[in-house]
């Protein structure tokens, strides 16, 4: 199994520095025009640079999603998008730090979905993040998790984890993460018993399933794949609602009859209150950076699938993922907050 | 022999002029960012990633590992000089190099870390040349029960660390614990010691916290010290070991170097664990442990070259697994992601030139990193001589901003404060930080593969035995735990009998029945 990317290594490097080079010169170019189209609040905007603040440590796959974003935004913008990283509490110290501020469009901050839709249901009330004080700018992409079973264990499939005698144990990437939530959903659906192991992030938990510290375990698809490849793990299950592209010979538990589509989406959103021209603007932007060659190769470099949709449609699909998970666990009985 | 001609193939490699070129910066800045204290490597080599988009991925990596061991270097600079710990890795460090420092002999300590670091740096990179594939299943044997056993054994090696009281190392160690327990609850999400704040919902971070103790808590009682009795400025007497002090510090380098190797395998906390094993190896086949917290060189030797070993042979579960040991790791990971390159177990055979390049670098690398600090350590020493007025502003000023650095967190640099009056305290009231500190390290690591271990057994402590690797250290801690126990109570009886005899062998005598009350107390 070769990747495509895999094959020409030298021809993307070529390509990617060449855009960087071509992405600093009209970075350039734009500097001078500032404001060279005068008239309405709008078209003033930005003055200055525009912050991304990103709620995971810098290097992750969130904070990489900013970094690629952000270059595209400023070649667009012709002002400095820097990324901040403020991590911390699964990303509510950001995003309750940045929906504090004022709504000028020159604070974003980019969200995780899971932070929304999944959190609130691990921890207390007053600590979960409302997306009402949001205003959402746009859907980035997704990011599939895959149910991996180790080599030792002896599972091919589904069937052979249903069939599987005594508990198993399957690692998480921790508590109130998709993860969690889609294997303790899946087994309550297909009556598994199990027992969460979870683990700090994805890297160890991926280590543990490698290693058969336990038997099961789910994360990121752009984690496990290079493990994938060399057959040191066998993927059994996507949790996306559709097949992944990167994945086309893995069954999703949907197909194989069950409710738990989970995956990782990602957004970015301004305080709530953010005024129309200034938001088109930045709508613009982010439409600019997405559209690049080096954003998208970004998105194949890490397994990323796009979900390029609008504000409005994030802030409905996530409210109704909220619901739904809500609703999946009370039906199963399911608590994320329990060892 | 294809693998001897991917080796020399490799050496190729590095030595292209652009490759050396980016070794060398990697290896000064690493070095510079290291005497920083809080801007760590993990963080400069996510600000310096967009650089290596346009260049060669061997060349991006050898840089950006450049930047990983130059660092391990750089840290005890400061740690030596003014009791600052930038990494969990230097914090034993800190106890002998320091009071070495303030007997003059900061070129001493700084002398021999270099060298040792140097030759644990080399040790680690031709054990990673020969036996990278073999080793590398070593970390897949750690699950969370072995993990477990090996920061229970951490922990009581830190009761040893202390040179003070034992009693109050155990209650500084105690506390460590407990603060190790602040934050959300990684199974549950409930909120533990976090008063509703946002900003405790993760725990505390390990900055702040030796920081504050060390660093500032030094400060102030330097400034209390100074009010009653005028010292003169640190002298410094020599800026290069004697060959005396090499040849004391030879034993401590050799073991440095394979139990960092070994350890620095482990993903999480390899170089810290590694650091710790080897000061409490030092102290306890040093004749007269006394010497420990005073200013006994191999307490500098050895930690210092066993981190240096850990960093590079950190690289073996990145590079022959795909699997990142550590927050920087993870990094590397990201960087070779972006050149089109996945780490993972192919590595190795689908691009050699990639994995014998940037292990071939190392040993450049370790070269000049040498090379540049033997003219520095003269610079550096000098910076004793600046006077306390002067000298205490500017490293208040600097633990601040390293503190913010790290999360771009104001409440990081109160908790600097917070940490800071406690360690003022602790000193005045004779109890020693070192403890703290590094219980509060191996708490949380403690904690979290205990609880994970517990989950796979089903809830039986009986499984941590039915595990060959988590067995054999919980079989050495108990020895551990228990020998000195064993050793003092055949040392009383035999001492009945022969008192007289045991009173003419009066140093060494005098100094295990020192031992035999504190364990008492």
């Amino acid at each position: 199994m070769t990747t495509p990317d895999r094959r020409s290594p030298r021809l993307r490097r070529v390509a990617l520095g060449a855009t960087a080079a071509a992405a600093a010169l009209t970075l350039a170019a734009c500097g001078g025009n500032v404001g060279a189209a005068g008239g309405g609040e709008g078209e003033d905007f930005p003055s200055g640079p525009v912050t991304i603040t990103v709620g995971q440590d810098a290097g992750g796959s969130t904070d990489l999603i900013a970094r690629a974003v952000a270059e595209g935004m400023a070649e667009d913008l012709g002002v400095a998008v820097p990324v901040v990283n403020r991590a911390g509490a699964n990303g509510a110290v950001a995003t309750e730090e940045v929906a504090g501020k004022p709504a000028d469009g020159y604070e974003l901050v980019l969200l995780n979905a899971s932070l929304i839709t999944i959190t609130p249901l691990a921890v207390s009330e007053d600590e979960a993040v409302d997306l009402a004080d949001l205003d959402v700018i746009k859907g980035l992409s997704q990011d599939d998790y895959v149910l991996l079973a180790s080599v030792d264990s002896g599972f091919e499939n589904l069937d052979d984890l249903k069939g599987a005698s005594g508990d198993i144990k399957y690692g998480t990437t921790g508590v109130g993460t998709g993860s969690q939530l889609a294997q303790a959903a899946l087994f309550a659906q297909a009556e598994i018993d199990g027992t969460p192991v979870p683990f700090d992030s994805g890297s160890p938990a991926l280590t543990a399933v490698v290693g058969d510290q336990v038997q099961v375990a789910t994360v990121q698809l752009g984690e496990a794949k290079p493990q994938i490849d060399a057959g040191k793990v066998v993927p059994l299950l996507a949790f996306s609602a559709e097949r992944n592209q990167f994945l086309p010979d893995v069954p999703t538990a949907v197909e194989e009859g069950y409710d738990v589509p989970v995956s990782q989406y990602r957004a970015l959103a301004a305080p709530k209150g953010l005024p129309e021209d200034v938001k088109a603007r930045l709508v613009e932007s982010i439409d600019a950076a997405i559209a690049s060659d080096t954003y998208t190769s970004f998105n194949e470099n890490n397994l990323l699938t796009p979900h390029e949709i609008s504000g409005e449609e994030v802030t409905t699909e996530w409210t109704e993922l909220a619901d739904k998970y809500k609703a999946l666990t009370e039906e199963y009985d399911i608590s994320l907050a329990e060892g | 022999m294809e693998s001897l001609q991917n080796v020399a193939a490799g050496f190729a490699v590095v030595l292209e002029p652009t490759n050396l070129l980016y070794c060398l910066v990697g290896v000064v800045i690493g070095m510079l960012i290291g005497v920083l204290p809080g801007l760590g490597p993990a963080a400069t080599i996510a600000i310096l990633l967009p650089l290596t988009y346009g260049v060669e991925p061997v060349t991006a990596i050898i840089m950006l590992a450049g930047i990983f061991y130059g660092a391990q270097y750089g840290g005890t600079i400061t740690s030596v000089l003014l009791r600052l710990p930038g990494e969990a890795s230097s914090v034993v460090t800190v106890l002998d190099g320091h009071a070495l420092a303030r007997k003059g002999k900061a070129g001493t300590a700084l002398g021999v870390a270099a060298v040792g670091s140097f030759i644990g740096g080399t040790v680690a990179i031709v054990g990673l040349t020969f036996l990278a594939p073999v080793v590398a299943g070593f970390a897949l044997d750690f699950g969370p029960p072995e993990y477990a056993a090996l920061a229970l054994l951490g922990i009581l090696l830190v009761s040893t660390i202390a040179s003070g009281a034992k009693v109050k190392a155990l209650i500084a160690a105690a506390i460590g614990l407990l603060l190790a327990t602040v934050g959300r609850d990684a199974f549950t999400g409930a909120e533990r010691f976090t008063f509703d704040s946002l900003s405790l919902a993760d725990g505390i971070d390990f900055v702040p916290v030796a920081m504050g103790l060390f660093g500032l808590g030094e400060i102030l009682y330097n400034l209390e010290e100074r009010h009653r009795a005028v010292h003169a400025p640190g002298k410094v007497a020599n800026v290069w070991p004697s060959r005396k002090d090499l040849k004391e510090s030879s034993g401590a380098v050799t073991r440095g170097s394979v139990l960092g190797f070994f350890l620095g395998i482990l993903p999480g906390g390899g170089a810290t664990i590694a650091s710790m094993a080897a000061y409490a190896a030092e102290k306890k086949r040093a004749k007269d442990p006394s010497r420990f917290g005073k200013g006994a060189i191999e307490g500098v030797a050895g930690p210092e070259t066993a981190n240096n070993a850990a960093a590079t042979s950190s690289f073996i579960p990145l590079l022959t697994l795909g699997i990142p040991a550590n927050a920087t790791m993870a990094l590397m990971f990201g960087a070779l992601l972006i050149q089109g390159i996945t780490p993972g177990p192919q590595l190795v055979s689908e691009h050699p030139e990639l994995f014998w390049g940037v292990v071939n670098s190392m040993y450049i690398g370790n070269v000049l990193l040498l090379i540049m600090s033997i003219p520095l350590v003269g610079v550096f020493v000098r910076i004793l001589r600046v006077r306390a007025a002067i000298l205490a502003p500017v490293t208040a000023l600097i633990t601040m901003i390293g503190a913010y650095t790290i999360n771009n967190s104001v409440f990081d640099v109160l908790l600097v404060v917070v940490f800071g009056a406690v360690g003022y305290l602790m000193k005045k009231f004779g109890f020693e930080p070192g403890p703290l500190v590094l219980a509060f390290v191996l708490g949380s690591l403690l904690e979290s593969s205990l609880r994970r271990s517990l989950l796979m057994f089903d809830g039986s402590a009986a499984g941590f035995f039915t595990r060959p690797i988590s067995a054999t250290l919980l079989v050495v801690f108990v020895v551990v735990a228990v020998l000195p126990l064993i050793r003092a109570v055949r040392e009383r009886r035999a001492a009945v009998p022969a008192g007289a005899t045991a009173a003419a062998d009066g140093s060494s005598d005098g100094a295990s029945a020192k031992n035999r009350e504190e364990e008492s107390v």
